[in-house]
């Protein structure tokens, strides 16, 4: 039995579709790269044309792309689900195998106007691969051994390629994403256990083992993990952006040393001050009344993200605006937790905020699909 | 679970019946069915996304409440890393009894070189000799070019000298933060505190420890990372370490004297109120050991007379064995003593100066004469196999368990066997030697009625209750003794009208290295306890080959050298350390009323 008649039947048409978009979620996601303009503003020391003009226009692009996926149906992005998957997976091989070769080890491949992370772009195609594969399969399959075989190589195949580029702040999403998907599709507690467990297991026999003589890493294998754990304790090398931005949050205080008056971010004491480590800056010049204010307009978007999921009675649908909101969450988590050094560096952007490219349109993109499937919804 | 059949025949036959078709309920129950199984679907699903909900929640809470904590947190500078990170750093404080600081720290700056990143190494090294003169130009250069890559220059400096080598402005001199000890009293206390240096080093920091005296005993404690906010409250009180450090080295050079040694300690609770050796050095610039090994360790100002001087103590132990003789009931103060005559074997003892004392004297007219026929009858009633147990008893016989590192190595030399020569001896205190440390303990234990007394150099709350070695009786009589040597016998000039001192003097000749003694070198010690109607504090003052040149006669007996000086001491101190002087009654002669 087909939804899809059904659909069709009641979705929106033409310019009706207008008024069916989630307007609010729109607005929120432009405050929030306002605030990012704003930033990259106050950090090239008030002058657009370095940082803040160039990540408008992609949020613009960006924008723009995303009315143009909103408006086509949901039902087609389905059926474009394994193409999407493929030609993501073809990239990330193109800059895998040839990238090295001819590229000189990029990770991205240049468009002309932006640079192309397939890497990043491979977040959302996944999530809409697993959607639409769990959409398909007979609610009975979900938890049979051989089913979970098939999401589960759809995970791990690009997350290996992303690792070895090494990108392990991406890798790390793809596979929690991944996931969470199926965690949201029904697959079974035990597998998730199964996998918690093992991952526990070899963790702790790697650490429990250390300084036995069957330790199961060399001596200098240990001092790279303490020291990707603990960056303080190397405070001029791979410890140096955390203190810096622990340092920039805390001279903020809570109210913020005011617009265009952080010093800690604009003396370039932060290599990464305009990408991955920029909520630093917000935190200094805003305090945190401004970081918390950043926050919470996140989670607003969460929750929109989450309602419309749980108002979707599209099983495609709702796993993908389930594994969009997953991704969103993790890039903000782990990119706040990296600067707040709560954990290891391991280069994830602050959605929306950071200077990049591929980052900003992949969320739009990934906002566009949520926004088709909120429009051609189930009413 | 109950399946409902898809065709259930009662229905299908009822529907054949009436002329339904029967295929509409299959298709009917197959909806219900497929509906049931969706819903089911997606209530799991509804309730993992509420799962996950929490699971953002947390995750959200967490950063918010990070952030809070970083915008109420101070923004601090990174600590240093590299070498040295491990050294402890702040060492506490060491103060005396009110909190007056004896030792502290302070942060300066230590130079080392980078030779890899030195411009021009000969203009370097000819500025630096200028601005240290104890560095040569030339054997610099040779240093800064001879290919090592770093280089220590100075460990501590004074802040002129850092900014004389900032303006050189090499960018191959750097400067690494020290925190020295620092003791801002100079030579005040400085065999007490003793000493530290520089232990474990690296570019950023040092390792700060004891080379001697309190430092170096309490090191563990002063460098304990969780006391390291509480100062070391020493029992030592500034006001009056000064005051007898300044008397002591008066005393030193008006009778010749080669040093001296003071300790003033509380009869009650064994804490030691001020300790002083003379000569003394300054712990900020601890001047080397002597380096000939033929050197006696006193001509060093680094050697504790007080702690680690093991002396021969003389008659100051004449108190001992009366107060055991007591003690054990043989005799009283007023028992007659044969003071005529005293042979052991072939040994002939004889007086001070061959005195004849006459036939007989009673127990207090013995100590007070300091008779040593006298006493060695006494000695020889007790017996040696008693008199040895009481002088430990006392503690006389151990190294004292005061909180010094030399303390433990000034062991009290005594004659492995006992015979009746060594016990006549020793109870005059001849052939066996003590510390003048132990002598104030031993005296203190008489003093405070009769309990042992610890000695130590920390502040303490409440007196600590040692066991008993006399009887209340015993040792009040024994101070009643010590008073009438004072009133009456050697120490007459330790008489004065404002405070009451009650002690007993002692000179001994001093040992030639070979064997024998010699005839011009003594060690006078008075041993005494004020004030003598309730005794607060013991006072021991040793000098060592000291020499009275003032009256007709040169005279070398402690009654004219050590007494003086310590009546000295407590005439000054006795006031600082809350005595009131005994005010004697003014005739009111030229008092005339004021008629109005």
């Amino acid at each position: 039995m087909s939804f899809l008649e059904y659909r069709v039947k009641t979705a929106p048409t033409g310019f009706s579709k207008v008024f069916a978009l989630n307007w609010a979620l729109v607005l929120v996601v432009t405050a929030v790269a306002a605030i990012g303009w704003l930033m990259l503003y106050s950090i090239s020391g008030g002058r657009l044309e370095v940082w803040a003009e160039p990540q408008m226009k992609r949020y613009v692009l960006g924008l723009v792309l995303m009315f143009v996926i909103a408006f086509t149906p949901i039902w087609f992005w389905r059926s474009m689900s394994g193409m999407a998957y493929a030609i993501s997976m073809i990239l990330l091989l193109i800059v895998e195998f040839f990238g090295t070769v001819g590229m000189g080890a990029q990770r991205w491949i240049d468009l002309g106007f932006m640079r192309l992370q397939p890497s990043e772009l491979m977040k959302v195609t996944l999530v809409m691969a697993l959607a639409s594969y769990y959409d398909a399969l007979d609610d009975k399959k979900i938890s049979r051994p051989l089913w979970v075989l098939v999401p589960v190589a759809l995970i791990v195949a690009p997350t290996v390629l992303v690792l070895m580029q090494p990108n392990l702040g991406t890798s790390i999403m793809l596979l929690v994403v991944g996931a969470c998907v199926m965690f949201a599709a029904g697959v079974s507690f035990w597998y998730f256990g199964a996998v918690l467990a093992l991952v526990v297991g070899a963790v702790a026999s790697v650490f429990l083992s250390r300084g036995t003589p069957w330790q199961l890493l060399h001596d200098y294998q240990y001092a790279r993990i303490d020291t990707f754990l603990n960056p303080a304790a190397d405070p001029l090398g791979a410890g140096y952006n955390i203190i810096q931005a622990k340092i920039a949050l805390g001279s903020g205080g809570w109210a913020g040393k005011g617009f265009m008056q952080g010093t800690q971010s604009r003396l370039n004491f932060l290599p990464e001050k305009h990408t991955d480590f920029i909520f630093t800056t917000l935190g200094e010049e805003f305090g945190f009344v401004g970081a918390f204010s950043l926050l919470i307009l996140y989670g607003l978007i969460l929750v929109f993200l989450i309602w419309a999921a749980v108002q979707n009675k599209d099983r495609f649908s709702q796993l993908l605006i389930i594994g969009v909101a997953v991704n969103f969450f993790l890039y903000l988590a782990i990119n706040l937790s990296m600067v707040m050094g709560m954990a290891p560096v391991v280069g994830v952007p602050l959605p929306l905020l950071s200077y990049g490219g591929s980052a900003t349109l992949v969320i739009m993109l990934a906002f566009g699909l949520v926004q088709s499937a909120i429009v051609h919804r189930l009413r | 679970m109950i399946r409902t059949p898809l065709r259930p025949l009662a229905r299908i036959l009822h529907a054949r019946a009436t002329g339904a078709n029967p295929d509409a309920i299959e298709r009917e129950n197959l909806r219900q069915r497929h509906e049931v199984i969706r819903d089911r679907a997606r209530g799991r699903a509804q309730l993992r996304l509420l799962f996950l909900c929490m699971c953002f929640f947390s995750a959200f809470t967490v950063v918010g409440a990070r952030m809070g904590m970083l915008a109420a947190s101070e923004p601090m500078e990174p600590r240093t890393a590299g070498t040295g990170v491990n050294i402890a750093q702040g060492r506490a404080d060491i103060v005396d009894r009110n909190g007056r600081v004896l030792a502290t720290n302070m942060l300066t700056h230590a130079l080392y070189v980078q030779t890899k990143d030195l411009i021009d190494p000969a203009r370097v090294a000819r500025e630096l000799a200028a601005i240290f003169p104890e560095l040569d130009a030339a054997t610099l250069e040779r240093r800064f070019t001879d290919g090592r890559s770093f280089l220590w220059v100075r460990k501590v400096m004074s802040p002129e000298q850092m900014q004389l080598v900032h303006e050189i402005g090499d960018p191959g001199l750097l400067f690494g933060p020290r925190e020295m000890r620092l003791y801002p009293n100079g030579q005040l206390a400085a065999h007490v505190l003793g000493g530290a240096s520089f232990g474990a080093e690296g570019v950023d920091r040092a390792e700060v420890i004891g080379t001697a005296g309190i430092e170096k005993a309490l090191d563990a404690r002063l460098r304990d990372p969780a006391q390291a906010g509480e100062p070391l409250e020493l029992s030592l009180d500034l006001t009056v370490q000064a005051t007898i450090e300044e008397v002591l080295a008066t005393g030193v050079r008006q009778y010749e004297a080669k040093g001296g040694a003071v300790i003033l300690m509380d009869v009650h609770t064994g804490e030691i109120a001020a300790l002083a050796s003379y000569p003394a050095f300054d712990p900020n610039d601890r001047p080397n050991p002597l380096a000939d090994p033929n050197a006696e360790p006193g001509d060093s100002p680094l050697f504790n007379r007080a702690v680690q001087g093991v002396y021969e103590l003389g008659s100051t132990f004449k108190i001992f064995a009366a107060a055991q003789a007591m003690e054990l009931g043989l005799v009283t103060p007023d028992t007659p003593i044969n003071t005529q005559s005293l042979s052991v074997g072939k040994k002939r003892f004889s007086e001070f100066d061959n005195h004849n004392y006459g036939p007989t004297k009673t127990v207090a007219e013995v100590i007070e004469l300091s008779s040593n026929i006298g006493t060695g009858h006494i000695a020889l009633m007790i017996g040696g196999e008693r008199q040895k147990p009481f002088l430990k008893s006392l503690g006389l016989l151990d190294a004292s368990p005061v909180e010094l590192v030399e303390a433990p190595g000034a062991r009290p030399l005594v004659p492995k066997k006992w015979p009746d020569v060594v016990t006549v001896t020793a109870s005059f205190g001849h052939g066996m030697s003590s510390s003048p440390l132990n002598l104030a303990a031993a005296y203190a234990t008489l003093a405070n009625g009769g309990t042992k007394v610890t000695p130590t150099l920390l502040h303490r709350a409440a007196p600590m209750a040692g066991p008993r070695v006399v009887s209340q009786q015993v040792a009040a009589d024994a101070v009643m003794m010590l008073r009438r040597v004072v009133t009456d016998g050697t120490a007459s000039m330790a008489k004065m009208d404002e405070y009451a001192i009650a002690g007993k003097t002692g000179t001994a000749d001093k040992p030639k290295r070979g064997g024998g003694y010699y005839d011009d070198k003594v060690v006078n010690t008075f041993a005494s306890v004020f004030p003598a109607e309730a005794p607060k504090y013991v006072l021991i003052v040793t000098l060592d080959e000291p020499v009275d040149r003032t009256g007709p006669e040169v005279r070398r007996t402690a009654g004219w050298t050590s007494v003086p000086v310590a009546a000295e001491i407590v005439r000054r101190t006795a006031p600082l350390l809350g005595l009131r002087p005994a005010i004697a009654p003014q005739p009111l002669d030229g008092l005339t009323a004021v008629k109005q």
